[in-house]
């Protein structure tokens, strides 16, 4: 992705056109400058991150369950 | 988790014909979604069901969650005789759709499905389209919670692809 189409998408992201998709997903409470950042990842980089979170999440819940018992 | 980068590797080297969907695939996509499982659709020509069996009944396929003493042998008449699949296998949580709930078989998502590098291989992914449908359909509260998210980044990457043709 150039500089220039990060620069689109971050303005887009930030002053989203009224009625649109991505004003709906700011309202829901989605941070689109986190997909942004993942825009600029190649797709095996993608991945990974969400296997290091996936790994995480998998982690706590270990922790939490432990704690029940 | 990383196993289910080794199911993606035995399968396109194993020749069969199938498209990366569900979260994987929004992920691949640029999606922030977590995902546990590899879910792949399928093509149901009799030669990709033999292949497909054979590639991954080395790997003890299960029904997920199912009781120890349901019967499951997992081979080319099953496979046949099924559609969709949910399976535990030595390699992780992969799921087998002959069909995609609101988009429809192979055929259909293959389509729009474009080629992603992905761990040095190049592997077919669906369209952001495609994902959005099937979550859609399936219609569980997870999947209608990842739609404002999925349908944002194809709104920004439509309106990405008509500013790249205004130049």
């Amino acid at each position: 992705m150039t500089r220039e189409e990060q620069e689109y998408l971050y303005n887009l992201v930030q002053n989203p056109p009224p009625g649109s998709k991505i004003e709906a997903a700011k309202k829901y409470g989605v941070d689109l400058t986190l997909n942004l950042r993942r825009l600029a990842m190649t797709p095996t980089e993608r991945v990974q991150e969400m296997e290091s979170a996936s790994e995480l999440v998998q982690e706590l819940q270990r922790a939490a369950a432990a704690l029940k018992k | 988790m990383k196993s289910l980068r080794t199911a993606l590797k035995l399968l396109a080297d194993g020749g069969i014909n199938f498209v990366i969907v569900g979260g994987f695939a929004a992920v691949a996509r640029g999606s922030l979604q977590i995902t546990q499982d590899l879910d792949i659709c399928y093509e149901r020509t009799p030669e990709n069901l033999r292949r497909l069996a054979n590639v991954l009944a080395p790997y003890h396929p299960r029904l997920r969650a199912a009781p120890q003493d349901v019967p499951f042998v997992f081979d080319e008449r099953t496979l046949t005789q099924g559609m969709n699949f949910t399976l535990e296998t030595d390699l992780g949580d992969i799921d087998l759709l002959g069909e995609l709930s609101g988009v429809g078989q192979f055929s259909e998502v293959v389509r729009d499905a474009i080629s992603l590098p992905l761990f040095g291989e190049s592997y077919r992914i669906a369209s952001l389209e495609t994902v959005i449908r099937s979550k859609r359909a399936a219609g569980r509260p997870k999947d209608l919670n990842s739609l404002p998210e999925l349908e944002a980044m194809k709104e920004l990457s439509d309106k990405q692809l008509k500013n790249k043709a205004k130049g």
